[in-house]
């Protein structure tokens, strides 16, 4: 019986093997090295949101500009004018997703107000067509990952006697970053599972693989 | 052994050292996995309803055209996309209920292979110039159908008038006709109701209502109830087991071909034994005399202990309902016993009418197929409108489809896909998919309610240059010159109006309040069973024992081939082998010893129409001179999806088998079986029986069961 059996030590490709195991991992980490060279962090730390009861990574990540169909500015009519996340992103606390705003909503204020503007222009040429921009998506996360925004804000927002809805966008900064300094948008955090797990453990959040993964 | 060949243990070590180092590599999804910055586009609405929210479903109420049933069903609907059905459970037909066939109109729905533009001869046109072509050259059209209800029939009825009267042809392969026949012949209602929770025994011989007859989802739910204590007992009597058989506490082998025999059998004893009257029907006594046991054991091969089984249990759990669409002479004999037993009544009731004149259903069968074949091989059809069935695919060589079709001058398809059928037509109209059209229509085997299901549309066509079928409908009887057409718009305008006047009302709130539930009560006219009569009970003689005969099984999925072009279907396996995605041929194993064939042979399977060859599959619950290849496959026009397999229906006897209904038999076709030595393994789901002993279903013998629980 025993004779039959191959004799371990004597087996010659073990160590080529681990080897190219090493070899596998290496490459893997070389390449992520790499992609970090290509999307530095941004310098400095992003300023901390200030959401009572909430504990979240403070990882940051260097997006790059996308186009966009429509060069509309957060920076305008969040930062500037102080319009609510909530306002325009209505869905959020409703909804898995937050989605962009009907061009409806839009049109609402730009009826009147900026008509001679070449970007408003672009719009009103749009709404009347009765055709939708097609932005391009900015923060994406993959198709097996479900990212509930209504569940996220009932936590922090929603929920939490600490704060009030004008704070929305310190919530929302928790995941998109301080939006009111960009322009169109622009990828403020890193949305890994490292990302989300970290927010996880020091929240509570639930650590089932199914909850995320469905 | 040589040294260098990997033995199990390094090879776990390599697996694990290599699996633990990519690991440790990818504990952080590297960026650019997630980064897909401006990859993918996103499009906000327009000016949306204050209920509609990106990310959450909206149920809108339709009806499922998978299959003449006609179920209520709820389509979710999500951004403007339909993408999943429920059934509707405010209907009384399918109760929140819908079968696997309902839930694949989905993928047919947004098929890649769906017809996008109006063809003439082949080339795209125009539909003006499409329909222009139809208005002109379609007086006295025949219309080539399924099974038709609703305000379609209406429109085509009254195409029919405005342009000649030509016929209309109402085909279905999988059909109810013989049971509806006998039923109309005894009790003058041709679908009276069934009322399987109520019975205490079930008999079918041929009526596989689990499967395919009738409306299974309704059939399951009521036999869900009639399981519940006091649990009924179900016996079926076929050539071989559908899943009405294999849900059967008796399950019995009858030689195909012999159904009626064993009825008359049955009969035979109740009268004998069991001292049933058979009073005021001399002549049906007189067929029940003559069909001794003996006689029914030479015919069928069904013996008197099983024969007497049933008649005990029939009698010991009374009401019972019998049931059979084996032949036109079982269902008969069926309906006579149904009425010796005191059934009709309790099990059996009558349905109620419409008031409306022109909704009813108009119920298909093969017959229809045989009489359009023959009609159009005469000569006697200048025009025809096919729509909802695929004559080339459902006819048997003998009927020379091919030649028939191309002595009618013109011939329209409406469709949504392009079929065997459609590539001889003339013109081929694109139709929206049923689940993007409007649409009403009356279920088959609606119960006592009057119900009219309504269908509309869950989404904006996924084909621009498609139409609905109400719209084709709505705008060839315009062309025809039908009176009041033409002053609506659209079908959603004729539906409206029409609807309105169905309840009495036009005001919107009303409407919306039919659309919410998908369906509205329309009067009813209650309808009674004549007295039962006198009727002659025959027999058709089968195939000499030892001579195999050909069976054509319907199964839920593929159905009679429509749902072929559907991965969804040819992937889910089949009820009985398990096999996907191909055809097989199913024998006794003793039948496969003596031709000395085994599991995955090709067999040649011949008859005076041809021959098909398929693997074998062995299976007990088969009567040893069956062959049954289920129909559905071995398409030759059909997509891309549908091509495998072979198509049993071209090699059936095109005679029509029932003489006096010219009826088209599933079964009692002689055949002759040779193996063509090739083998290739049949692709099942579960491929072995055997649990290897690890006892996934626990089991207990026969005898175990009586012991403890008193079996039946």
């Amino acid at each position: 019986m025993s004779a039959d059996r191959p004799q371990h030590k004597s087996f010659p490709w073990i160590r080529t093997l681990i080897g190219t195991a090493v070899v596998g991992a290496l490459i893997v980490l070389g390449a992520q090295m790499f992609e970090k060279q290509l999307h530095p962090l941004a310098p400095g730390e992003a300023p901390a949101p200030r959401v009572p009861g909430a504990d979240f990574p403070m990882d940051t990540f260097a997006g790059k500009d996308v186009p966009q169909p429509i060069n509309y500015s957060h920076k305008l009519h969040a930062g500037d004018l102080g319009i609510n996340c909530l306002y325009c992103h209505t869905y959020a606390r409703r909804s898995k997703v937050a989605g962009i705003p009907p061009t409806a909503k839009c049109m609402g204020c730009h009826t009147v107000v900026g008509t001679d503007k070449p970007e408003i222009e672009k719009l009103t040429a749009m709404w009347s067509k009765g055709e939708s921009p097609a932005w391009n998506k900015v923060n994406d996360t993959p198709d097996f990952v479900h990212f509930s925004h209504e569940r996220h804000l009932q936590k922090f927002l929603l929920n939490n006697k600490d704060m009030d809805i004008k704070d929305s966008p310190d919530v929302c900064a928790m995941c998109h970053g301080d939006m009111n300094t960009v322009g169109v948008a622009k990828k403020m955090k890193p949305l890994t599972m490292g990302f989300c797990v970290t927010c996880h453990e020091k929240n509570n959040g639930p650590a089932d693989c199914t909850r995320c993964h469905k | 052994m040589s040294k260098t060949k990997i033995d199990r243990r390094n090879f776990l070590k390599v697996l694990g050292l290599g699996t633990a180092g990519a690991a440790m590599a990818g504990c952080d999804m590297p960026s650019y996995v997630t980064s897909e910055e401006g990859a993918e586009k996103i499009y906000s609405y327009l000016a949306p309803e204050e209920y509609m929210i990106p990310g959450i479903g909206v149920w809108y109420a339709s009806t499922c055209q998978q299959c003449p049933a006609s179920c209520g069903v709820h389509g979710r609907v999500r951004e403007g996309r339909v993408l999943k059905l429920e059934g509707n459970p405010d209907t009384t037909v399918n109760a929140g209920k819908i079968c696997q066939m309902g839930q694949a109109s989905i993928q047919a729905h947004f098929h890649p292979e769906r017809l996008q533009n109006p063809t003439i001869n082949g080339k795209d046109a125009t539909w003006d110039e499409a329909l222009a072509l139809v208005k002109e050259k379609t007086g006295n059209a025949a219309w080539v159908t399924g099974t038709v209800s609703g305000h379609q029939r209406v429109l085509m009825d009254a195409h029919r008038q405005a342009s000649g009267n030509g016929r209309h042809y109402a085909i279905e392969a999988v059909n109810a006709r013989a049971w509806e026949d006998a039923s109309a012949t005894l009790l003058g209602d041709s679908n009276p109701n069934l009322h399987i929770d109520k019975a205490r025994a079930v008999l079918t011989i041929g009526a596989d209502f689990l499967g395919t007859w009738g409306n299974p989802v309704k059939s399951m739910r009521d036999y869900g109830n009639f399981r519940n204590a006091p649990r009924g007992v179900l016996m079926a009597i076929e050539p071989a087991m559908s899943m009405t058989g294999a849900n059967a506490d008796t399950w019995v082998a009858a030689r195909p071909g012999s159904e009626a025999a064993v009825v008359l059998g049955i009969g035979h004893v109740l009268i004998t034994k069991h001292g049933v009257s058979a009073a005021g029907m001399p002549s049906a006594a007189a067929a029940f005399a003559a069909m001794t046991p003996a006689r029914v054991l030479e015919l069928s091969g069904v013996s008197t202990a099983q024969l007497t089984k049933i008649a005990d249990t029939l009698m010991s759990n009374s009401p019972s309902l019998i049931l059979a669409n084996a032949s036109h002479a079982a269902a008969k004999a069926a309906q006579v016993l149904n009425l010796m037993l005191g059934n009709v009544g309790q099990t059996l009731t009558p349905s109620t009418a419409l008031a409306a004149n022109g909704l009813a259903p108009l119920t298909g069968s093969s017959k229809d197929l045989v009489e359009f074949a023959m009609d159009a091989n005469a000569g006697k059809i200048g025009a025809a409108f096919i729509t909802g069935t695929n004559p080339s695919f459902l006819a048997p060589k003998g009927l020379d489809m091919a030649a028939a079709l191309s002595k009618i001058g013109f011939k329209v398809a409406i469709a949504d896909f392009a079929d065997e059928t459609t590539k001889s037509c003339d013109v081929v109209l694109p139709m929206s998919s049923p689940l993007e059209a409007w649409g009403t229509h009356v279920p088959v085997n609606g119960g006592a309610s009057g119900d009219i299901h309504i269908q509309q549309p869950l989404m904006e066509n996924v084909y621009a240059n498609t139409r609905g079928f109400g719209d084709i409908l709505l705008s060839v009887g315009q062309g025809a010159g039908v009176e009041g057409l033409g002053a609506f718009e659209d079908y959603y305008g004729y539906l409206r109006t029409a609807v309105s006047a169905l309840i009495g009302s036009d005001m919107e709130g009303d409407w919306n309040k039919a659309l919410q539930a998908g369906k509205v009560t329309a009067a009813t006219i209650p309808m009674a069973f004549k007295a039962g009569e006198d009727v002659a009970l025959g027999f058709s003689e089968p195939a000499a024992a030892g001579t195999l005969s050909l069976v054509t099984s319907a199964r839920q999925g593929l159905y009679d081939g429509r749902h072929a072009n559907l991965p969804w279907m040819q992937e889910a396996p089949d009820q009985i082998s398990k096999a996907v995605w191909d055809s097989w041929a199913e024998m006794h194993p003793a039948t496969a010893a003596k031709l000395g064939v085994k599991d995955g042979d090709y067999v040649s399977i011949n008859t005076a129409n041809g021959a098909i060859s398929t693997r074998v599959f062995t299976y007990k619950g088969m009567h040893p001179d069956a062959v049954n290849v289920p129909m559905g496959r071995g398409h030759t026009d059909y997509g891309t999806y549908a091509t495998n397999g072979v198509n049993p229906l071209t090699i059936m006897d095109a005679s029509p088998g029932d003489r006096q209904t010219t009826e088209l038999l599933s079964s009692n076709l002689a055949v002759q079986v040779s193996p063509t030595g090739e083998n290739r393994h049949l692709v099942r789901l579960m491929d072995v029986d055997s649990q290897h002993g690890r006892k996934l279903v626990a089991t207990i013998t026969a005898d175990q069961f009586d012991r403890n629980q008193g079996g039946a």
